[in-house]
């Protein structure tokens, strides 16, 4: 049996899909005995120092619902392949200019897929923590990407500079987030996608007039461009409380 | 007892006549109404709209510049999210966990893959041609001359193919949910930046679909109105891109295991492998490719000596109508639309020259010739002499037929003005080079007479070099490339004279003359102007 997103019972498969140990197996029920969650009975002897465990676990269940750990490696890989891009090629100064994009692309990617849920509406109604987790994971993968991104960058011709990275990767972020709130997670790559497509193609205008100047188009715009980074910021503030909020859409089944 | 029996095999419903057909259909029709990229569709219109329609359509209306950049745009655009949405659909069946459900149905895992693969495509294909439909309609409507060019149009088609095929493998697999995306914007890098490692003609390189002729000039005007469009490279994308669909497809066919057809595993791998040598040999074959010199890319194995030979056609002459000039200036039928503006910016000049002894009879566009050079360089002029002929014919190449973004009218006339109308003044007064002073001052008087006086030299010549983005080519535009003429586009023929010097005094002086005095001399006194046998001193 193959396992999925929404699979209840945390079972690897060959999808790479499913495996995810979201809960403890159920123990068998006796008779008699009340479905549902039951009210844990309170431990002797128990200290409140060790109150940081359900939240260590809750943490750690939630990175591994969400493949957060692939979501770095891609990440990673992103970052290593602007630098080996960077390091290896012999780019005109219009590919130097695409370059950065194409990568910051993949990581803003990444970040909106892991925001695929595998368990859609159930979750939803199971604890308050959910929202922050969502918040968390966000900030912490956007601000991961825009390290080793910049890093990557580091010593090398990267056009735009860090401040460039941070800028465009955020905006890109910010639109993976808002369609993963309308399409879904498993679909939320198409914005930071077609944006990229857009994006480029502004760039492109700056040697091959009309240009296009308006600042919803920031990857053209100078890094220290006032305008294009509120556009950007503003999108990145958008999606990213539209993803701490109401989280991915993920159908059901899906 | 043996009675019932047989009744019952009389009465037994006859089996259903097995019709394959029909099943692939109502199998294709399920997955085109359950296709991701049917939902793709309008974002992909979109994005070709902004980048690239309102591009192609301020392309001069010629069929080679818009359908080598439809080409080039709709390669671009479509790309990424036909990857992403055919790997998409590759996860599927994993997404949802119905593998092992679909494993034990009546068709192959292989058939059902390669349906959801044809609609994921079909739906490409229909959001292409609908580009493919405006770009074309439009331009039937504008251009003057020539036809459609299907060739440039078919390797779009079989990219989506192929980039389906490719994305579909991967995501079936590949199945993850980071599958989709990592390879739309790998396919999209593959094929944008895959330029970058173009050098020359004789690159492997230039089997990327997105490449739509000689890489260094990109989409230009000059191509395919003299010469018939040179289909060898995209004959080579198509074998190279039909391989990579068929390995990609045998390579499901391999991969559909126990689930699968198994009778089909060696075939499969023998469709695979012969896909991917039909890729590698189609790749082989870009690289021996060649500039010709009509400015489009010749592969020996696959090139046809029939479109070596010029196109016949009747030219347009301005012998008529407003665009009548004191000297036929002829044109291509597919230059027709610049007819009146080539007229306006030579007439004052022609109307100088026109009856002179040794003044051309008709003024002839002339094919382009294109001449790779070292690296990425491309020289684009004019081969052979302006002059040639008995009577004289001046050969004039139009700006647009040069690489480099085609000028506006305005900069195109204020070209043609500068470079031919001073080219034409030169090859009657002999002024230029080796010239006497009188020969340049009659030149300098004869173009400020038509208020076409000669700018100094720029100090950086032509334009050189390339945008970004274009490639990294060196290429110069209206070089001569054999015989003499006019230099670079945009320079005068005639020397520019020092103001105050003996001989701008003298250009002045007979410019200020009656036309028709300045005429009447000419008349009496060109040859032995040309001979060298009158001084500045001469000039009335």
């Amino acid at each position: 049996m193959t396992a999925g997103w929404i699979h209840a019972k945390p079972q690897a498969g060959p999808s790479g899909y499913g495996p995810q140990p979201a809960a403890e197996p159920r123990r068998p029920q006796p008779p008699g005995e009340l479905s549902g969650p039951q009210p844990a009975a309170p431990r002797s002897g128990s200290r409140p120092g060790r109150s940081w465990r359900p939240a260590g676990r809750l943490g750690w269940l939630f990175i591994r619902g969400r493949r957060l750990t692939a979501t770095v490696a891609v990440i990673a890989g992103s970052a290593a392949g602007l630098r080996i891009a960077l390091a290896a090629g012999h780019w005109d100064t219009y590919g130097a200019l695409q370059l950065p994009l194409v990568f910051e692309a993949v990581a803003a990617a990444a970040i909106a897929v892991s925001t695929a849920s595998p368990f859609g509406e159930p979750e939803r109604v199971t604890g308050r923590w959910l929202p922050w987790l969502r918040l968390a994971a966000a900030l912490a993968l956007t601000g991961l990407a825009a390290g080793l991104l910049a890093a990557a960058g580091a010593g090398a011709p990267l056009a735009g500079g860090a401040l460039d990275v941070l800028r465009n990767l955020a905006g890109l972020t910010g639109l993976g987030l808002l369609g993963a709130a309308v399409l879904g997670g498993g679909l939320a790559w198409t914005g930071p996608v077609a944006y990229l497509l857009a994006g480029l193609y502004a760039l492109y205008t700056q040697w091959h007039p009309p240009a296009l100047h308006t600042p919803w188009l920031w990857p053209a715009r100078p890094p220290h461009d006032l305008g294009g980074a509120l556009c950007a910021g503003l999108v990145f503030l958008a999606g990213l409380a539209v993803a701490t909020v109401y989280g991915a859409r993920d159908p059901a089944g899906e | 007892m043996t009675a019932a029996p047989a009744q019952a095999a009389r009465t037994r419903p006859a089996p259903a006549a097995r019709r394959p057909g029909l099943a692939a259909a109502r199998l294709l029709r399920l997955e085109l109404r359950h296709n991701a990229m049917l939902w793709l569709l309008p974002v992909v219109l979109a994005l070709f709209w902004l980048t690239y329609y309102r591009k192609i359509m301020a392309l001069p209306p010629l069929w080679n510049p818009r359908a080598s950049s439809l080409h080039t745009g709709t390669v671009a655009v479509f790309t990424a999210p036909v990857a992403g949405a055919a790997a998409w659909m590759g996860t599927r069946e994993a997404r949802r966990r119905v593998s092992d459900l679909a494993g034990v149905t009546a068709v192959p895992r292989w058939a059902r893959q390669l349906a959801t693969w044809a609609a994921t495509t079909a739906w490409a294909i229909v959001g292409y041609l609908a580009c493919l439909a405006a770009v074309y309609g439009v331009t039937a409507r504008q251009a003057h001359w020539g036809g459609p060019l299907w060739w440039p149009a078919a390797v779009p088609a079989a990219t989506l193919a192929a980039v389906a095929a490719l994305g579909f493998a991967a995501g079936s697999l590949l199945p993850s949910r980071f599958t989709a995306p990592v390879i739309a914007i790998a396919a999209f890098f593959v094929v944008a930046l895959s330029t970058q490692l173009i050098v020359g003609s004789h690159s492997y390189w230039q089997v990327s679909p997105i490449v739509a002729g000689p890489w260094d000039i990109g989409p230009d005007a000059g191509v395919a109105t003299f010469y018939p469009y040179v289909p060898d490279l995209a004959m080579a994308q198509l074998m190279f891109l039909t391989g990579i669909t068929v390995a990609a497809l045998g390579l499901l066919a391999v991969a559909a295991g126990p689930g699968g057809w198994r009778r089909l595993s060696r075939p499969a791998a023998a469709v695979a492998v012969a896909g991917l040598v039909a890729a590698g040999t189609a790749a082989a074959l870009a690289g021996t490719g060649t500039m010709d010199r009509s400015g489009m890319i010749a592969i020996p194995a696959l090139h046809d000596a029939a479109s070596d030979r010029p196109l016949r056609f009747t030219p347009v002459c301005s012998t008529t109508g407003v665009s009548r000039s004191a000297i036929p200036v002829c044109l291509n039928p597919a230059y027709a639309s610049y007819l009146p503006a080539t007229v306006a910016a030579l007439q004052p000049v022609l109307s100088q020259l026109a009856g002179l002894p040794g003044a051309p009879a008709r003024v002839s566009q002339a094919a382009a010739a294109y001449h790779q050079q070292a690296g990425n360089g491309v020289a684009i002029g004019l081969a052979g002499p302006h002059l040639a002929g008995t009577p004289p014919v001046y050969r004039l190449l139009l700006p647009v037929q040069l690489v480099g973004p085609a000028p506006a009218a305005q900069e195109s006339a204020a070209l043609l003005r500068i470079s031919d109308g001073s080219a034409l003044v030169a090859s009657v007064t002999g002024a230029g080079p080796g010239a006497t002073p009188a020969q340049d001052a009659v030149a300098t008087a004869i173009m400020l007479a038509a208020r076409a006086q000669p700018a100094p030299p720029p100090a950086n010549a032509p334009p050189a070099g390339r945008a970004p983005g274009a490639g990294r080519s060196t290429a110069r535009r209206g070089e001569t490339i054999s015989g003499s003429g006019a230099g670079p586009i945009g320079v005068s023929a005639v020397p520019a004279l020092a103001p105050g010097s003996p001989g701008y005094a003298a250009a002045q002086r007979f410019a200020a003359q009656p036309a028709t005095a300045r005429h009447a001399w000419l008349m009496r006194h060109l040859p032995a102007l040309r001979a060298g046998q009158i001084t500045v001193a001469q000039l009335p």
